[in-house]
């Protein structure tokens, strides 16, 4: 089988300063994969060249065995979008539409014929509308369906963007910081509904983790960035407190002087009460 | 330190207001200038000045609209003798029929004015949508056609309706036509503006977000960009409408029928408590208009 993702030589430069540089990557589809490093490590740009938001100035980038670059079709570039699921802070909810709306919005591109020209006037077809009110429920936004986008909570605009990606079905998620200023008990939920949109086979999971906290429930392989460049990539047994350390050491010595950082001491935590 | 070694010795230093507090003195200051000015100019033309007995024409002015004349409808004489001096009769008149007939010929104008006003404010709305496309910054369109869709609704702006409307009197003749034209002719530079501005303040994240499942271009339209922009659209062309129900009473004036023809003729003839009614007319058809539009507006957001 080929690979989800696939790098080659991949540069990002943005006027003298190299935010990307990935000699080689690969990700297998099915795997569960996230990201850690400190800020401006380049883990954000990583995940926006695979989503082909932002394009590499050199190097190879495959997703899903097709490879990004300028030539592109735009048929091309919409089959990828489609099977290509985005969680980013970028991108919002429609304000004005209700939440299942906004559901029924990841289902767009499945439409086809009459059902697509109905879409425009949002019609959608009955099935859709019972799929999009489950994965409502699911995450217990069941009384939300009518309610406007603009007048949810952070953590229910989150979990409608997830039940939004779970209605597109798409082969590779992208999630960057999916649980960023979420309160525990949401972000549980989040995780859980992440993995739950990734649990069918085949499809892989690319997260962007700031909460190593979170790493046992969201990853099976953990990259380790800094400064632009992949410091190391290990299954999640073998990383350890130190590797975290180093990785945030060199950026908490730049920022703060401050001894050992926060976020490894709490991945210590989060190990000794799940045995990974 | 680094702040002044920043600055490139090739860009020409800008003439600009001194910052903060004294930068707003020195515009309160010329201010102050200008309307000193201005007045100094007006005293030394000697036109600051009020007639020659502005309290007497004043009392008899408000005496007269204090009594609209609608009242005569039921409580005026049904027969009024105009006699000459020499006390021969010339003529006798019921006032309660002639006023009823002027009610009915101000129900047909108002009629004439709103209409004018509604159809002038579509007639806008539909020119400004493809003007307003251009212009707004956001969709990037090709730089000659945006500047030139620019200019097309600053100089709609910049001309009063009257102008218009004068104008275009002498083109399609005296009728309503003339006003719906004129109404036309400025809103669309207040269309587009508003219209512009709220394609401009589209919450481009979720457009995209809406592009990044794949869907199609027309779908990303209805469901990314239809849905914010429709309301604000609906409520900006209340707005205009509501405005251009206030402008319309006055196009009379000129001859673009409406109101404002009967308000030329009353105030001519020196009839007060006609122009009274009238006025009582515009006030309570402006606000009915206002108060129904703010509501409508208030629900939409």
């Amino acid at each position: 089988m080929r690979a989800a993702v696939c790098l080659k030589d991949v540069q990002v430069v943005v006027g003298n300063r190299v935010l990307l540089d990935v000699p080689r990557l690969a990700i297998e589809p099915g795997e569960r994969v996230a990201i850690v490093g400190p800020n401006g490590a380049g883990k954000s740009t990583l995940l926006k060249v695979i989503g082909a938001l932002v394009q590499a100035r050199q190097g190879r980038v495959e997703v899903l065995g097709r490879s990004l670059g300028p030539g592109d079709e735009a048929a091309d570039r919409r089959a990828l979008r489609r099977d290509t699921g985005l969680l980013m802070q970028g991108l919002h909810l429609v304000p004005r539409l209700s939440a299942r709306e906004n559901v029924l919005i990841g289902a767009l591109a499945r439409l086809r014929g009459a059902q697509a020209l109905r879409s425009w006037c949002r019609w959608y077809p009955q099935n859709l509308i019972a799929e999009a009110d489950a994965a409502l429920m699911a995450l217990g936004l069941g009384d939300r369906g009518g309610m406007r986008a603009d007048r949810l909570s952070g953590g229910e605009r989150q979990k409608v963007a997830l039940a939004r990606l779970q209605l597109q079905r798409p082969r590779l998620l992208l999630a960057d910081e999916p649980t960023s200023a979420l309160d525990p008990a949401a972000t549980r939920a989040v995780c859980r509904a992440l993995c739950a949109v990734a649990a069918a086979p085949g499809r892989t999971l690319l997260t962007v983790v700031h909460d190593l906290e979170l790493l046992p429930l969201l990853a099976t392989r953990v990259i380790g960035m800094a400064e632009g460049r992949v410091r190391w990539d290990r299954p999640l047994g073998e990383v350890t407190p130190s590797l975290l350390q180093a990785l945030y050491e060199r950026h908490a010595a730049d920022v703060t002087r401050a001894a050992p950082s926060e976020p490894v001491a709490m991945f210590r935590l989060a190990n000794a009460r799940t045995p990974a | 330190m680094t702040g002044l070694a920043q600055r490139q010795p090739s860009q020409p230093v800008r003439w600009a207001l001194p910052a903060g507090r004294a930068g707003f003195a020195t515009l309160v200051a010329f201010y102050a200038v200008l309307v000193a000015l201005c007045l100094a100019t007006l005293v030394a033309a000697g036109d600051l000045s009020f007639g020659r007995n502005p309290w007497d024409n004043l009392l008899k002015t408000v005496g007269d609209l204090a009594r609209p004349s609608f009242l005569d409808v039921w409580f005026g004489p049904e027969r009024l003798a105009y006699r000459s001096d020499d006390g021969t009769l010339l003529r006798v008149e019921n006032r309660r029929e002639v006023e009823a007939n002027f009610l009915a010929a101000l129900g047909r104008a108002t009629w004439v004015t709103f209409q004018i006003a509604t159809l002038g404010s579509l007639l806008a709305a539909l020119m400004a949508l493809p003007l307003a496309m251009l212009a707004a910054r956001s969709l990037r369109a090709p730089r000659p056609m945006a500047w030139a869709a620019k200019v097309v609704l600053d100089a709609s702006r910049a001309v009063h309706t009257l102008v218009f409307g004068l104008i275009l009197v002498g083109i399609v003749g005296l009728g309503p036509m003339a006003g719906v034209l004129a109404i036309a002719l400025h809103s669309v530079g207040t269309y587009g503006k508003l219209f512009a501005e709220s394609i401009e303040s589209l919450d481009m994240a979720a457009v995209d977000a809406v592009r990044a499942t794949g869907a199609g271009e027309a779908q990303v339209f209805f469901h990314g960009v239809w849905p914010s922009v429709l309301p604000q659209f609906v409520s900006h062309h209340l707005y205009v409408w509501e405005f251009n129900v206030r402008d319309s009473t006055i196009l009379g004036l000129i001859g673009a029928g409406g109101l404002g023809l009967l308000i030329s003729e009353a105030v001519s003839l020196f009839q007060w408590s006609r122009l009274a009614t009238l006025l009582i007319v515009v006030v309570a058809l402006v606000m009915a208009f206002d108060a129904l539009s703010r509501r409508i507006r208030e629900a939409l957001l």
